[in-house]
């Protein structure tokens, strides 16, 4: 199947869609890579579900534009619509037709095939889901996961070049999340399309992703690998979407940060106010290193989570066992070769 | 009354008032329907012919056919339109599309049989301006299909708007993402899982039109509801009129059970966010053409005819008193069978809770035209008239029994707001008032009857715009000399003084049209986003 899309890339430049006096998304730029899966993340309500639905063409761009290869998709007042696109779309409901059967859901965008090869290739794409032996039951009949690996044939039956996930772990159960999951991106890999899912949870991403894209209020505020992401993010909001962390403010001089531990190097950094980053895990109790006091102490079984107050800045920390008692005063050290410094 | 909470575990109380009151509401729902299969067995087969019987049969069933068509192309449209797109008027149309609602079928006839007439004036002028005939003969199965697609549409309307609004947009997002135009995505998803709504309004619009005797009888298109009364008026005959009425308690059987059976539909799986409908603005001639279609079905439904009728009434001087006092009795009548209707129908939705037969059983009636439901009252009625006989005791009688008649039919519109309006009283609520204090009574007073209050006045309003456009129930049962406004504009139509029925009709609309607005009204707001 012939579909617009140059199999290279699909970019989205400087796209921006508000609601009313409502912005969405702003000056959102990204670009997915065929064969790596791109994990966009950000909290509810930063503007990932809008970019995704501008990406599909479910929506118009105010500014900006998506392009496929040297096609564009969409720019201010141009928006190819959804069905000439090219892209596959994977709902966080899966949005399978109730009153189609498995096969009749998954060949449904294949009417311009003979019927029999629709048929074949809708089996052949059940197949590599596994769920040939569903073909003839109705949705309902399926559980979760099964549903969604019916939705994601569904797409991938049209050989998408981008194919585009909303949440698509966001109505398994807890304990099925980690299989379906290796499931999805074996499949998804196997395909070899530019895949984009949109998620909520840092681990999840983390796990999956070729490549994170990291939203907030609308606007992408990181990029790039997600160790990159994780260990040297470029503001505290970019940080605390990977996990908690502690954010110090210090003082920048000359590429060199002062904190409670010693000279921290932050380069690029103009000399003023800054904030050292530092994860809980890089944090713990010690013999020597600056004096905390414990204000709360929550016992956790594997370990404990240390509230301390610093020189007037509250630290988070985990430490196994059973820690301290609130009022005690500890020594806190900290692996400030992990830590990073920011300017915002 | 101490009102019960929604999923009282069963077999508890048993014996209480409440439940002798919901068995009782279903005793009068069924009584009737027994009465016409006793009646119809104790006659043998003399009086009427099989012959005649299969042809009234055929002609209702062919009028069914087509009404069932017409109001399923017209109704699916307008609702699709209405709801996914924008056009100049479709904020008004949105609910006036509903307003044909308060236009009796049979003053539908009048208006458009005197309007069509040969002599008329429209014939006329068009034979002189164009030098041909119109073909057209309103008196005839086309005719009347016409006349009551025009009528009944809004059920098709009402069933469909509901479905395309609550219509999962993910759903089409989809079929979008799958290649489908917009248009595809119309008839490949949206029409398949809306196709349970449609079979419900298109039943509910084959009731009607099985039901109605007024219409059909002045087109002179002998259905089997023209057989049934004239079995009795004109034979006098009740095991005849019964046997008419069989064939119809079959039908109006199967379409409650298709009715029924497309409202539960399939669910549409999974937690979907609801987001707004995609509205598709028209331009230039498709938005002309949208709101020329939206225009015609109003047009044709209310306006034209309730003009006409208006146009011709204005050469001839109204009897006033006769009006008045028929109005008087028409409202009196649609007020009673609205309050007995819908205690009845609250009580048999408190009781069902415990004993769910019981409302399955009420429901029977519901597709039960008037007609078969008055000879199914005729029995115990000749027992009553024996027992009071002459003077006011025969007339309070006689509005009894036609209060019976009109809450056993329409029991089962009324428990359907009722119902929804108890389920929003959730256990928890009233434990919750428990908990805080209240004893049974004032949580009931306090909380349940509050919160379900907008839907018994919503059902109290269905069965009052009912009552008011009934005649076979109320030809057949009224107390002699008890005139409605139906009655009346139908003595005019049999003499073929249109001029003359065409005030009653419209003191009718005028007396429809407040409750069918404001129902309107509320339907077009009821939902989040929808126009």
């Amino acid at each position: 199947m012939t579909h617009p899309l140059n199999p290279a890339v699909l970019t989205v430049d400087g796209v921006s869609r508000a609601y009313g006096a409502r912005p969405a998304v702003v000056d959102a730029s990204l670009t997915l890579e065929v064969g790596r899966i791109t994990c966009l993340l950000g909290p509810s309500g930063s503007g990932k579900s809008t970019l995704l639905r501008l990406i599909a063409g479910l929506e118009p761009v105010d500014a900006g534009v998506i392009r496929a290869g040297d096609e564009v998709l969409s720019r201010p007042g141009h928006t190819v619509s959804p069905e000439r696109r090219g892209t596959g779309l994977v709902f966080q409901d899966y949005a399978l037709f109730p009153h189609l059967t498995v096969l009749d859901n998954v060949r449904f965008g294949l009417t311009a095939l003979p019927r029999s090869e629709q048929r074949e290739r809708a089996m052949a794409a059940l197949e590599r889901v596994g769920l040939a032996d569903r073909a003839m039951d109705w949705p309902h009949a399926l559980s979760g996961g099964e549903q969604q690996r019916v939705a994601l044939a569904r797409s991938l039956v049209r050989e998408p070049a981008a194919i585009l996930l909303d949440e698509p772990f966001s109505g398994l159960d807890a304990h099925l999340k980690a299989g379906v999951r290796d499931d999805l991106t074996a499949a998804l890999r196997a395909e070899g399309a530019a895949v984009l899912i949109v998620t909520h949870d840092a681990a999840e991403a983390l796990m999956i992703a070729d490549r994170l894209v990291l939203m907030d209020a609308g606007r992408v505020i990181q990029s790039g690998e997600p160790v990159a992401c994780f260990e040297r993010p470029v503001s505290r909001a970019a940080a605390r979407l990977l996990g908690e962390v502690n954010a110090l403010p210090v003082t920048v001089t000359g590429g060199t940060a002062t904190t409670p531990w010693g000279p921290a190097a932050a380069p690029g950094l103009a000399d003023g106010p800054a904030w050292l980053l530092l994860r809980p895990q890089d944090l713990m109790l010690s013999a020597d290193g600056p004096e905390a006091s414990v204000t709360t102490c929550r016992f956790g079984g594997r370990f404990s989570e240390i509230g301390a107050d610093l020189a007037g800045h509250s630290l988070h920390l985990h430490t196994p066992g059973v820690g301290p008692r609130p009022g005690e005063t500890v020594r806190v050290r900290a692996e400030l070769a992990r830590a990073c410094v920011v300017a915002d | 009354m101490a009102l019960t909470p929604a999923s009282r575990p069963a077999g508890r109380g048993g014996g209480s008032p409440l439940t002798l009151i919901g068995v009782l509401a279903a005793v009068v729902c069924v009584l009737p329907l027994l009465g016409v299969v006793a009646a119809a067995a104790s006659g043998g087969t003399a009086d009427i012919a099989a012959a005649d019987l299969i042809r009234y049969a055929a002609t209702s069933a062919g009028l069914a056919l087509l009404v069932a068509v017409i109001t399923a192309a017209v109704g699916t449209a307008a609702a699709w339109l209405v709801v996914m797109h924008r056009f100049p008027g479709r904020d008004v149309f949105a609910w006036a599309l509903v307003l044909p609602f308060a236009m009796p079928a049979f003053a539908l006839a009048y208006a458009y049989a005197d309007l069509f007439d040969v002599a008329g004036d429209l014939r006329i002028w068009v034979r002189a301006g164009a030098g041909f005939d119109l073909p057209i003969q309103l008196r005839s199965l086309p005719g009347a299909a016409f006349v009551l697609s025009c009528a009944f549409y809004p059920y098709v309307y009402l069933a469909m708007r509901a479905a395309f609004v609550n219509l999962p947009v993910q759903a089409l997002e989809a079929a979008r993402s799958l290649g489908c135009t917009a248009r595809q995505a119309f008839f490949r998803v949206a029409v398949p899982m809306a196709r349970p709504a449609l079979a419900a309004g298109v039943a509910l619009a084959v009731m009607e039109t099985l039901a109605d005797y007024g219409a059909v009888q002045f087109l002179s298109v002998q259905t089997l509801t023209t057989g049934v009364v004239r079995a009795w008026f004109v034979y006098g005959s009740l095991a005849s009129a019964a046997q008419f009425a069989l064939p119809l308690l079959g039908a109006a059987a199967l379409l409650l059970w298709i009715e029924r059976a497309g409202r539960r539909g399939r669910a549409y799986g999974g937690g979907a966010r609801w987001r707004p409908l995609p509205v598709t603005a028209l331009r230039g001639v498709k938005a002309a053409a949208a709101t020329g279609f939206c225009l015609t079905l109003l047009g044709l439904g209310l306006l034209l005819p309730a003009g006409w009728l208006a146009w011709t009434s204005m050469d001839v001087t109204p009897e006033w008193p006769r009006l008045i006092a028929a109005a008087r009795n028409s409202l009196g009548l649609g007020v009673g069978g609205a309050l007995v209707t819908v205690l009845l129908a609250t009580a048999l939705a408190l009781a069902s809770r415990r004993l769910p037969l019981t409302a399955r059983l009420a429901s029977v009636g519901y597709a039960t035209p008037g007609a078969v439901m008055a000879i199914g009252l005729l029995v115990p009625a000749g027992w009553l008239w024996s027992m009071a006989p002459g003077g006011s005791a025969n007339v309070a009688a006689g509005i009894l029994l036609l209060l019976y008649a009109y809450a056993a039919r329409l029991m089962a519109a009324a428990l359907e707001p009722v119902d929804a309006g108890l389920s929003r009283v959730t256990l928890s609520m009233i434990h919750a008032a428990r908990g805080l204090g209240a004893g049974e009574t004032r949580a009931a007073l306090r909380v349940q009857l509050p919160i379900a209050a907008p839907a018994l006045f919503t059902a109290g309003l269905v069965v009052l715009i009912d009552v008011l456009k009934e005649l076979p129930a109320t030809l057949i049962l009224r107390p002699f000399n008890f005139d409605t406004l139906a009655v009346i504009a139908d003595n005019y139509a049999r003499d073929e003084r249109l001029a003359n029925a065409g005030w009653p009709s419209l003191m009718l609309v005028g007396l429809a049209l407040p409750p069918v607005l404001w129902l309107s009204r509320k339907v077009a707001h009821a939902r989040p986003g929808s126009p």
